[in-house]
């Protein structure tokens, strides 16, 4: 806590931050619109994975997305704590928490510290069918990620990310799990949104599954969704999973095929 | 005496990494006796080091740093603040135009868990704090806007993302680092009597509002500081411990000199080794010595940055 002292002044970012009176990014019954980063409505942005990137973990992977930024370290699996009852599978602890220079106005997410509760066990219920818990017994797998830069999509990169950090640290799964999201915006869908279009959406799907099983781990939607474009909406997130399955399994192959030479 | 035989016996026929794992301290000296380190460097040569500028893009100024595989992001963000009356041109001691922050996610190292911040984080992040402010390096006038009205408050947070120690090095890299990088925001006054930034295109005169800052966009930074830390043992004396030499040796010298080669601080956290003048003197000289390399990398970067 040291330079923050009790005599600090309020200060405030110079930024304008307020949307107010500002116009949306789309309007009604305009069906040409472009999405402030000019890609096509089902086009997701480019995707980058990278395993290793903390040497102090058993496992991690960074993973970039736009302008999302996130780093997954795993460790374990490890004694569980002491006040733990015994159980025949192992334990999966997930912890999610944001720099202070993730959002564009400092501390703005801030609540009671830097902990994202929410995507914490978003996170867990992600993960948790997609990993043997049989093979590790008695003891803690922990998965902490730590959010760099948020730029739109956070949860589906941190899901993405820590299951290419858990294959990184030799944990057992059953496949790896690729998340995406979709935001509806009027009559339109968008995947794969960045925050100005998470600001903006009526409602939202975020689908977590494991493409070569085609097998689902998790699926939310919030707001409001007729059932015709919640269909459309999981088809197209469930082709992306394959897509972005494909590039985390070329990155893991990479990693591999370079500590084998 | 008869554990060190068993010891220097069982060391014949255990597997390396066994034995590393079970006599740390002997494994050490072993080493140290050859005058070689297990990563293999010398005894008093540090760790490879990078800077990269710009890493984060909603910072005002940031920076990665890179000793060894000890990894650190510093971002800095400006705030406009109003100054207090009795100091309008520049901060007075509690009342800082700069706060900095040293952040240890539980990312970062095996034995920080989340709910549960590491004791040494706030320790870091206070040395850092007192170091950059008595190095002089920050002109406090320069970040004044408008004399006795508004001032920059610069905001730098630092996180760690892999320790694996000399943490205090690498922190203050990445600040000096960040702070190099620093460019501040154009403002102009609303109508409301707060500063807002001007778009980039330049339409700041179309509003018709008078840009504050045109000249001031950076800061002059003047003699950054550098440090080195060294771990004792014995009569060795290791510069850049990783973690796991930290964790065997005991004591610690940190020297911070700023680029003029004045010392700025020296910091020995107690430990069982009692340092005597010429340690300490070898210890600055080893600081002097990095403090040049670390500067030819940091000049590096930044000239870099210019270019593009």
């Amino acid at each position: 806590m040291a330079g923050k002292a009790s005599a600090t002044p309020a200060t405030y970012s110079p930024s304008p931050a307020t949307r107010k009176g500002k116009p949306t990014i789309y309007k009604d019954g305009d069906r040409d619109w472009v999405r402030p980063d000019g890609r096509g409505f089902q086009q997701c942005r480019p995707a980058f994975f990278r395993t290793g990137a903390v040497n102090a973990a058993s496992g991690s992977a960074y993973a970039e997305i736009g302008n999302t930024q996130v780093i997954v370290s795993v460790f374990g699996p490890r004694e569980s704590k002491k006040a733990m009852m015994y159980s025949d599978v192992g334990r999966l602890n997930c912890n999610v928490s944001c720099t202070t220079f993730s959002t564009p106005i400092r501390g703005q997410d801030f609540d009671q510290g830097s902990d994202h509760k929410e995507y914490s066990s978003m996170l867990h219920k992600a993960l948790e069918g997609a990993i043997i818990l049989e093979s590790f017994p008695k003891t803690t797998v922990d998965v902490f990620a730590l959010v760099l830069e948020s730029g739109g999509s956070d949860l589906p990169v941190i899901i993405s990310c820590a299951s290419l950090a858990l294959a990184d640290a030799g944990i057992m799964m059953y496949d790896l799990v690729a998340s995406v999201s979709m935001s509806s915006l009027g009559s339109d869908l968008v995947i794969d949104p960045i925050s100005e279009e998470e600001s903006y959406q009526d409602g939202s799907l975020i689908i977590s599954c494991m493409p070569s099983r085609y097998e689902v781990t998790q699926l939310t939607i919030t707001g409001e969704w007729s059932t015709n474009k919640i269909n459309e909406a999981m088809q197209v997130c469930l082709d992306a999973c394959g897509k972005l399955g494909k590039i985390m399994r070329s990155c893991l192959k990479e990693a591999t095929s370079a500590t084998s030479e | 005496m008869g554990l060190s035989n068993v010891v220097g016996d069982l060391s014949l026929e255990m597997e390396v990494d066994a034995f590393r794992r079970l006599f740390p301290l002997r494994f050490y000296e072993r080493h140290l006796s050859e005058s070689i380190r297990p990563d293999g460097r010398t005894l008093k040569s540090a760790r490879d080091t990078s800077v990269a500028l710009g890493a984060v893009a909603s910072a005002d100024g940031s920076a990665l740093t890179k000793i060894g595989s000890t990894t650190m992001l510093a971002a800095a963000k400006m705030e406009v603040m109003t100054p207090s009356a009795d100091a309008p041109d520049e901060g007075s001691i509690d009342c800082c135009f700069v706060a900095v922050e040293y952040y240890m996610p539980s990312i970062c190292s095996p034995l920080v868990r989340p709910g549960r911040p590491a004791e040494i984080a706030p320790v870091i992040s206070k040395q850092l704090y007192d170091t950059i402010l008595s190095s002089g390096m920050i002109d406090l006038k320069e970040l004044s806007l408008i004399s006795g009205k508004a001032a920059w408050m610069v905001y730098l947070d630092i996180y760690c993302l892999d320790a694996d120690g000399a943490l205090f090095d690498a922190a203050l890299l990445s600040a000096v680092a960040a702070f190099s990088h620093l460019r501040f925001p154009v403002v102009s006054l609303n109508d409301e009597g707060r500063l807002v930034m001007v778009p980039e295109e330049g339409n700041g005169d179309k509003s018709g509002k008078e840009v504050v800052n045109k000249e001031k966009r950076k800061l002059s930074l003047s003699s950054p500081p550098f440090s080195l830390t060294c771990a004792l043992h014995k009569n060795y004396i290791l510069a850049d411990p990783t973690s796991e030499e930290e964790a065997v040796m005991e004591t610690f010298v940190t020297v911070v000199l700023n680029s003029s080669g004045h010392l700025v601080s020296l910091y020995k956290p107690g430990g069982p080794v009692l340092t005597q003048t010429s340690v300490i003197q070898d210890c600055i000289a080893l600081t002097r010595q990095r403090m040049k390399e670390v500067q030819e990398i940091l000049d590096e970067s930044i000239s870099g940055m210019e270019i593009d």
